[in-house]
């Protein structure tokens, strides 16, 4: 009973409503109260965290191609807009470097071009195959960066112009996080979404019952890699300084795989629950143990894998699924197996 | 009678798994409005010629035919934009989604823009899931998950998924096995139905020989991964060739 009243709670159009009043008081909220500009950061912060996590879901929770090397989508978004807009009047002539929303769109569709060309070979490939490729691509293409010296700095990188606002940082982070989670909501209940989590059941069978499954899941990772994109591009803008080793850090796919598993693969609402949660975690268990925050969040990791594997969405949603649902619910053993409980 | 074209013709199909050949040299045809029964002992090559058939594996020689069009090299999604659907042996339904989820995303697709399909499922598709759901008497699972039914409801979910996209042939793939025999039943009546009444066509792998002889009007044996015999159910019981492959020489 206390399950299903959560289950409810948890309803996609109830969580959807939640949601739009959560971001209405956020965007009220640097307005009415006198916030300090890194209580505005760490915000902003959390927002980057709930949209990273929320994009990489749209491929590796939904469609289930668990993609290790996401983070080059970032990546490449932040290198493009750093090129854009302190290299461009080295090569073309009387060409100004780009401001920050002209170059903002141009990160966005290069990171999805990119994810194009490397999504037509990449998606073949299933399983552990797959995100091994995509670590692979990951790799890769941080030593490009690091070789192609003349356009992105090498190894000493690149330094931005120091535009320091962070109330406008603050203001387009909530923007850009709310529609990514409305954008993502509306694909959830769309025959897309619904096609893209038959591909994750099952490949074969949904492309034998009429899904263009190439079509669909190229769809999904560019525009997963479209909004990683963005983001890398604000934040390259934002941290006015990058090189390979800052930007291509392995760190930001898993807190992206960590924050959809905790919250919930495959569901709307569970990724921006887990990045919140993993946020907050992290930043506790980095100020009091700084030089093991790391070995904490990879227990964390076995702890969910091993009793929360479905998220704590999925867990409400499917409570005999984990141990920690079947305790929640006072599951007994004994019980009948749920494909026990159907008669023919 | 008139000799009509087939709605589904295989020339010469051959597929190889390394050196065996699971399939070799098979020509058939179903014509529309038939019901053909595909048997043959356990590895004959039944499965494999569904899968080649469904292009779900590729052929080494031979073509295929659905419709008069050539789809020896086509996709199968595209093979099932055209009108062919199917179930599998071991069934392929989407276990964390309800029942009606499995109906609507199993609707008739035609490679729409991404735009349309960025919308729900219609009131129609809605509608004609329930009904199915309702023929094949799993109108009251609908919002239950998939994998909480029994083996024998999924067989008849896959059956309705088969369904949706109001497919012009249907093969199915050992659709009793693991049946109880009432269930069983139901699902002969309700290929009947759908024969009878909508004029749907099947192709069906079956051991029940039983099933098969109510059933069908023709049958083709495979043995080894060729056609070993063709004909009414009547002829293809006595047929000594067929006994020997099932029950070895006297």
């Amino acid at each position: 009973m206390r399950t299903r009243r959560l289950e409810t709670i948890f309803s996609s159009r109830n969580t959807f409503i939640g949601w739009i009043i959560l971001l209405i008081l956020l965007a009220l909220y640097p307005q009415v109260t006198e916030l300090s500009g890194i209580r505005l950061l760490q915000l902003t912060q959390i927002f980057i965290f709930i949209t990273l996590a929320s994009n990489w879901n749209l491929i590796g929770g939904m469609t289930g191609y668990v993609d290790f090397g996401h983070a080059v989508f970032f990546g490449v978004g932040a290198f493009v807009m750093g090129i854009l807009v302190t290299q461009v009047q080295n090569y073309i002539v009387f060409a100004p470097g780009l401001s920050f929303w002209q170059a903002l769109p141009i990160a966005g569709l290069a990171a999805m071009l990119f994810a194009l060309l490397i999504g037509l070979p990449t998606l073949r490939l299933k399983g552990p195959y797959f995100s091994i490729a995509m670590l692979g691509t990951f790799v890769a293409m941080r030593e490009i960066v690091r070789v192609l010296k003349d356009f992105t700095g090498g190894g000493r990188g690149l330094d931005l112009p120091p535009v320091l606002n962070r109330e406008r940082d603050y203001y387009f982070m909530l923007v850009w996080m709310g529609l990514v989670l409305i954008a993502i909501w509306w694909i959830h209940r769309s025959e897309f979404g619904q096609s893209l989590m038959a591909i994750r059941e099952d490949e074969v069978g949904a492309e034998m019952r009429g899904i263009n499954t190439t079509k669909h899941k190229i769809i999904a990772f560019m525009l997963a890699a479209f909004s990683t994109g963005i983001i890398g591009g604000f934040w390259a803008f934002q941290n006015t300084y990058i090189d390979p080793d800052v930007v291509f850090i392995e760190q930001r796919t898993v807190e992206m795989v960590m924050a959809s598993m905790l919250g919930g693969l495959g569901t709307v609402w569970g990724p921006p629950l887990g990045a919140l949660i993993l946020y907050v975690l992290q930043d506790v268990v980095w100020s009091r143990v700084p030089e093991g925050h790391l070995v904490v969040l990879g227990v964390l990791l076995i702890i969910i894998v091993l009793f929360v594997p479905e998220g704590i969405l999925g867990t409400f949603k499917n409570p005999s699924s984990t141990s920690l649902g079947r305790l929640l619910r006072g599951y007994r053993e004994e019980q009948p197996r749920p494909e026990t409980v159907a008669t023919e | 009678m008139v000799q009509q074209q087939p709605l589904l013709e295989g020339r010469n199909v051959t597929k190889y798994f390394g050196g065996l050949a699971a399939v070799h040299h098979v020509d058939f045809a179903v014509y529309p409005g038939e019901i053909v029964g595909l048997v043959g002992p356990n590895g004959s090559g039944k499965t494999t010629l569904f899968n080649c058939l469904s292009r779900i594996l590729p052929i080494n020689e031979g073509e295929i035919y659905f419709k008069g069009k050539n789809i020896t090299h086509a996709k199968p999604y595209q093979v099932a934009h055209m009108g062919l659907a199917r179930t599998f042996q071991v069934i392929r339904v989407y276990r964390k989604m309800t029942v009606l989820q499995n109906m609507l995303i199993s609707r008739q697709w035609r490679g729409e823009g991404i735009l349309k399909m960025l919308r729900p499922s219609s009131k129609a598709t809605h509608e004609r899931a329930r009904q199915l759901l309702d023929f094949l008497l799993l109108g009251h699972l609908m919002h239950e998950p998939a994998g909480h039914l029994s083996g024998g409801q999924r067989r008849l979910l896959e059956i309705g998924m088969a369904l949706m996209p109001d497919p012009d042939i249907i093969l199915l793939d050992e659709a009793t096995s693991g049946i109880n025999p009432t269930l069983i039943e139901t699902i002969k009546d309700r290929i009947r139905q759908l024969n009878r009444q909508e004029g749907k066509t099947f192709l069906l792998i079956e051991h029940n020989i039983d099933f098969i002889s109510d059933l069908c009007s023709r049958v083709y044996v495979l043995d080894f991964g060729e056609k070993l015999a063709e004909g009414t159910p009547e002829e293809i019981k006595n047929n000594p060739a067929v006994i020997e492959a099932y029950f070895g020489a006297e």
